[in-house]
């Protein structure tokens, strides 16, 4: 595990590559009984810059926790987050997260068009410029032909496409997805995740991701955190030094096996 | 024909249609023949279907100077007019109730169980209250529609803002929209098929509502005629004629909202919501 290196305030920027630093972070809440539930305890995490990075681990290990405690969606109870320096919060405000949810959350009363340039719409970005950047992340995503289409008009994918193209438009500095393709076939999942490497490579974003399949997530990430439940905590965090650019065909590599050997046996208590 | 053909003849719903039409036109005339036979007086309360039907096209004046349509048309423009009015002003308030109550818990805490009970109060009761309230049977019959608009679209709009998935939410939040923004691009289009809902139920009530608060005072419109006519101060045919033609404007205005919402929300209602019903906790 990563050691969370005590450095004052004003060395915790960017300047050392270090993007995302969580110390000490524990969540508690209550459950659907009402009795308080350890969703995290004492994490420990620094994600780098440009980073591509996992959260795994099954139901109930508080992967989605983390996620959303770094959005800003979850307050933590004890510890603290920091984005560049900053709080959570105040990156949440400057709009530098783009958040790709499991499920797609269109607005079905827009095109795909018009579902990408809605967070521009928020930040009053011309229309000229929304036009362009529209057209700029649908091409990235390869749905430029399907802009006109209503979200009940397509499938899963391409929904899910969409969102992965309104979370770039706003050029945001942080990608944060929670198992965006776990609803998805598997045909349409493997494409899409030589489609994400693609798009990250191109647009030079961290990126943390949540899934509960780990093959995902070896092939995806440079590193992956293994989290356990009851309570949830990182149980270890596996270097992928699998050279890039990847594509399916790594994972019938034995390299591969291993890496996901190595994952599967970081779980504790499950 | 087998006994299969038949089920299948019957079940069409085409077929259904034309069953249960020809089956009242049926026991119409079985009616208005029995009737007919029993009268006491000079005209026919029930009569024959295409008595009804001439009686439209007759040039006969039957006040001196309009013949029976004329008489139900100038008359159905006063009162419709005033539905027209009283729906729209029960629409907006029932909507803007909605988005109040939707915005502070405190407000629909005090106002839905008033809501409510308004809503019980029989029409028959409310409407001499308002009419000896306002002095004016134009404002009675705006009131009165507008009444019984505002409560289905305030419940069903208020619904609709209860039934925002909470990712279409966070997605807002996360990108620190303000409460304007949020309401302009989530949840106003959001519940627009729900304020559909409520309208599609309160514009027929309110032209019936109308038509009701007509029958209070000799001062015109459908209902005022309609009494007139069952009383035998006037042919019987207007009153038949006015029957027909408010069920029909019933539908056309039952209509008139499908039209506009498919104009406003151009995507399936069946399937909104379709996304986002997941629990995000893991």
């Amino acid at each position: 595990m990563q050691q969370a290196r005590k450095l004052p305030e004003a060395f915790t920027g960017a300047s050392d590559g270090v993007e995302i630093r969580i110390q000490e972070l524990s969540v508690r809440f209550p459950d659907k009984s009402g009795t308080a539930v350890d969703a995290l305890t004492h994490v420990n995490l620094e994600i780098r810059q440009g980073e591509f990075l996992s959260l795994v681990g099954p139901s109930g290990c508080g992967k989605t926790t983390l996620l959303r405690a770094i959005a800003d969606l979850q307050q933590p109870t004890e510890g603290s987050i920091t984005v560049r320096g900053q709080t959570p919060r105040e990156i949440r405000l400057q709009k530098k997260f783009g958040i790709v949810f499991q499920n797609p959350v269109l607005y079905d009363w827009r095109t795909a068009r018009r579902n990408v340039c809605m967070p521009m719409e928020l930040m009053g970005i011309p229309k000229k410029q929304r036009t362009e950047t529209v057209s700029e992340m649908l091409d990235m995503v390869n749905l430029l032909g399907a802009g006109y289409k209503y979200p009940h008009q397509m499938s899963g994918g391409m929904q899910q496409r969409v969102g992965i193209a309104r979370a770039l438009a706003i050029k945001p500095e942080i990608l944060l997805m929670d198992e965006p393709f776990s609803a998805l076939d598997e045909f349409t999942k493997e494409k899409l995740n030589e489609e994400l490497l693609s798009i990250w490579s191109r647009a030079k974003k961290t990126i943390v991701f949540v899934t509960h399949n780990i093959s995902e997530s070896v092939f995806l990430s440079d590193r992956v955190v293994v989290l356990s439940p009851h309570p949830g905590r990182i149980s270890a965090v596996v270097d992928i030094p699998l050279p890039r650019p990847r594509h399916l065909a790594i994972k019938d590599t034995p390299e591969f096996g291993a890496l996901v050997a190595k994952v599967r046996n970081s779980f504790e208590g499950v | 024909m087998n006994r299969l053909n038949w089920r299948k003849f019957f079940s069409s719903p085409k077929w259904v249609t034309v069953v249960w039409v020809l089956g009242l036109i049926v026991v119409w005339e079985i009616g208005a023949t029995i009737v007919a036979g029993v009268k006491r007086t000079p005209e026919n309360v029930l009569p024959h279907l295409y008595q009804i039907i001439g009686s439209v096209f007759s040039t006969q004046k039957v006040n001196g100077t309009q013949t029976a349509t004329q008489i139900v048309l100038s008359n159905a423009w006063v009162t419709l007019e005033r539905a027209g009015i009283g729906f729209v002003l029960g629409a907006a308030v029932g909507f803007l109730l909605a988005l109040l109550m939707s915005r502070f818990t405190a407000v629909e805490k005090m106002v839905f169980p008033y809501l409510m009970m308004i809503q019980m109060i029989p029409i028959l009761g409310m409407a001499p209250i308002v009419l000896a309230i306002t002095k004016d049977i134009d404002k009675s019959r705006i009131v009165i529609a507008a009444i019984l608009t505002f409560y289905p679209v305030a419940t069903n709009t208020l619904s609709g803002f209860k039934a925002v998935e909470r990712e279409k939410r966070e997605l807002m939040y996360s990108l620190a929209a303000s409460r304007w923004d949020i309401y302009r691009k989530l949840l106003i289009p959001y519940c627009i098929p729900y304020l559909f809902t409520g309208l599609k139920i309160a514009a027929p009530m309110a032209i019936t509502a109308s038509i009701l608060v007509d029958t209070l005072q000799g001062g015109g419109g459908l209902g005022c005629m309609m009494s007139q006519s069952l009383k035998h101060a006037m042919t019987i045919y207007v009153f038949w004629q006015i029957v027909f033609l408010s069920a029909i404007i019933g539908i056309l205005s039952y209509q008139l909202m499908v039209w506009l919402e498919k104009l406003l929300s151009p995507y399936p209602k069946e399937l909104r919501g379709n996304q986002g019903k997941k629990e995000l906790t893991a």
